[in-house]
């Protein structure tokens, strides 16, 4: 999926900065601060709502809120477009 | 150009850290620990791959109950439909306890009876299925690293090195920082994974970058043509629904999965996908799933692994992206969705590519080895290869990898690298143009409908080919802002090559045959298409020939054969 609208949703303040949602993020959505020791969620356009990153999160700091209409199937019958 | 730029050597280069690249990386130090073995991953190794996100199905075959060649027959004549590799079906059937005991050695957790037993549940005469959990590529990564095997995450091969002939390398780049390596490696392991072009929702990482490494350095490709996996999902989520087929009614309420199955099949099949398009253009979809009093037939990602009460790791995934859906699922309206999962790579039983010392496996290899014949790679109406055949095939490239990398250190060839230098970062260095998801969006339309895809025409190939070709235009023209944007021009180059090759492949097979489907060609042609379409790159020009398939050596032929 490509330009998509999904939101992701992020607690700065229960984040302990363990990295595991930037190593769980399989499409480079998620960058990481050094300085603050904190996630970035740089490249939100390109999540593919796979969960993985809130499933991974210890302190339950993420949500992800999919938009399913943003996802685009390219079918010819303009129902499933 | 100003990106810095550090060498780096190894005996052995695992290039993708799913779960291929990890049993790759663990089998050929176990082979020989003396070996440097380094995976190079593009985002993070464990994480990645596509078994770290799916079903955690495996397909497991009860050898008291039946040889691996009653399997090999049985799969065949339901799957495989002449085009498989029977020899090499039977080494995978015959080594799936060896795989098991393998996984859970590497710290893979499959759940056990007490009796120590693996805990099997029965899913048809000749299949069974136990499950794994999620995590499992992150406990292969722990014990590839305890093994000494060094891995670099966020690191992208661009470029395969060769030198007369063999492989000597890649050259790679940073996505964080843009780095540029030089990797020197006798060995190099293609664990790259399938092409997605990155339509589907289904958490696929394969981009086709590597199978197109493979290609521009001269290695050929085999059965490009069976890139056209799909899957019916809910029309909201987006979510796959498998077994479906077997349910699906029309507006009418006609059950209309009896046009085309007669009886249970193994898994979706393209006929499935051919129903719903011609249900549609005779107007009467939409297409939905009627369950009747029949067993809800779904659940690949029903099982967890670990066997215990503690919730295991894929459970959590599995339940947020459940409960999101139900909030949107108000009925059981279903489409196919494109996935692709182009995997031609020709290889060997070693899994050995057709460049010396250059090793394909997993998803990047599937359909090139030829093990499942004319379908699709993974889980191509065998759910639970996926996993297992990354499994197979990175056990056995192993020894032939190890002793490769015995031999007398490889030549890096730099004007080689200077064009992969230039060659990589061209499109940051571009002033302006089109983005590459200009790119991908054609690309796209090319490959998404089903009517050009699945099911076959020569004009509506026709049609997808005049797409890609714009796109291949276009593609010259990409800007790039960012080694993020870097990266994804890099994929949208794969993606037209993928492309290319998958429709004027498809063009010259005319006939229909196992997941492979024209409309204007409807029957298997035995007397002209008992072949594999080989795709290579000869001095910038893609080129198709065709091979023999050598069904005389093997137990069972076609009729009157
Ligand atoms: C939703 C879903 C459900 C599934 N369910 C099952 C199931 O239940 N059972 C089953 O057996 N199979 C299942 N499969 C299929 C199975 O997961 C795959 O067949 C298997 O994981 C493939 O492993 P692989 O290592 O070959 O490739 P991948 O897992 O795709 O790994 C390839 C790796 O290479 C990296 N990479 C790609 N290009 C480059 C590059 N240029 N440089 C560096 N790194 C690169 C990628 O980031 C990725 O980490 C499922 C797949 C999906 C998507
Ligand atoms: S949901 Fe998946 S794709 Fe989206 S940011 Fe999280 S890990 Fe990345
Ligand atoms: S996983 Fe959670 S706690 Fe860890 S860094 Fe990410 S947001 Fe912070």
């Amino acid at each position: 999926m490509i330009d998509t609208k999904h939101t992701i949703l992020y607690d700065s303040e229960k984040c302990i900065g363990c990295k595991l949602c930037y190593k769980a993020c399989f499409v480079d959505v998620i960058r990481w601060d050094e300085t603050k020791k904190q996630p970035v969620f740089r490249y939100v356009e390109d999540c593919e709502h796979c969960f993985s990153c809130q499933a991974v999160c210890p302190k339950d700091c993420i949500t992800v809120i999919p938009d399913y209409s943003s996802e685009r199937l390219h079918q010819t019958f303009d129902c499933y477009r | 150009m100003k990106y810095e730029i550090k060498e780096l050597q190894t005996d052995v280069l695992v290039v993708g850290g799913g779960v291929g690249g990890l049993t790759a990386a663990i089998s050929v130090k176990e082979c020989d620990p003396d070996l440097s073995v380094t995976i190079i991953e593009k985002q993070t190794t464990g994480y990645a791959g596509k078994a770290n996100k799916g079903g955690g199905v495996l397909q497991y075959f009860d050898l008291s109950r039946m040889t691996p060649e009653e399997f090999a027959e049985y799969h065949v004549h339901a799957i495989g439909c002449f085009l498989g590799d029977q020899d090499l079906m039977i080494k995978y059937v015959s080594m799936n306890n060896h795989m098991f005991d393998k996984m859970v050695e590497w710290g893979g957790k499959l759940p056990k009876n007490e009796d120590g037993s693996y805990r099997v549940m029965p899913t048809g005469p000749m299949t069974a299925m136990i499950t794994v959990d999620l995590d499992v590529t992150l406990q292969f990564r722990r014990t590839a690293e305890k093994l000494g095997v060094k891995i670099f995450d966020k690191v992208t091969m661009s470029d395969l090195l060769t030198d007369k002939g063999a492989v000597s390398g890649a050259t790679a780049y940073s996505i964080l920082d843009g780095t540029f390596y030089v990797i020197s490696a006798k060995t190099v392991i293609l664990a790259t994974g399938s092409q997605n072009y990155r339509i589907g929702s289904m958490w696929g990482s394969g981009r086709g970058d590597g199978i197109a490494a493979a290609y521009r350095s001269g290695a050929q490709m085999r059965n490009a043509e069976f890139g056209n996996f799909a899957q019916l999902v809910k029309i909201r989520s987006h979510n796959e629904v498998v077994f479906g087929e077997n349910f699906m009614h029309n507006r009418l309420n006609e059950n209309v999965t009896q046009n085309f199955r007669k009886e249970r099949e193994p898994d979706i099949s393209s006929t499935a996908i051919r129903e719903w398009y011609v249900q549609m253009c005779e107007g009467n979809g939409p297409i939905h799933l009627d369950y009747g009093s029949q067993a809800w037939g779904g659940g690949e990602r029903g099982g967890h692994g670990g066997g215990n009460a503690k919730p295991s790791y894929g459970e959590k995934f599995r339940m947020l992206n459940m409960k999101a859906a139900m909030n949107i699922d108000t009925d059981l309206e279903v489409c196919p969705l494109f996935l692709g999962e182009q995997s031609p790579v020709k290889v060997g039983h070693d899994m050995q590519t057709s460049i010396s010392g250059l090793f394909a496996i997993g998803d990047a290899s599937y359909c090139g080895s030829t093990a499942p014949g004319a379908v699709p790679a993974p889980p191509g109406r065998n759910r639970g290869s996926g996993i297992l055949n990354a499994v197979f095939s990175g056990i056995m490239c192993a020894e032939g990898a190890a002793k490769n990398a015995k031999t007398a250190a490889p030549r890096v060839d730099k004007s080689q690298v200077e064009v992969s230098l230039q060659r990589t970062y061209a499109p940051l260095e571009r002033k302006d143009g089109c983005t590459a998801k200009d790119v991908i969006r054609i690309i796209q339309s090319a490959v998404g409908p089903m009517e050009q895809s699945v099911y076959m025409r020569a004009d509506r190939i026709a049609k997808a080919l005049d797409l890609v070709l714009q796109a291949k235009e276009l593609a010259k023209t990409m800007k790039a802002v960012d080694f993020h944007d870097l990266l994804a021009c890099h994929e949208a180059e794969a993606m037209v090559l993928s492309a290319e090759m998958q429709f004027r492949a498809a063009e010259m097979r005319k006939e229909s045959r196992g997941w492979f489907l024209r409309e204007d060609y409807p029957e298997m042609d035995n007397d002209n298409w008992l072949k594999w379409i080989i795709v290579k790159n000869e001095n910038g020009q893609m080129t198709f020939s065709t091979e023999d398939v050598p069904y005389e050596k093997w137990a069972v032929k076609p009729q009157g054969k």
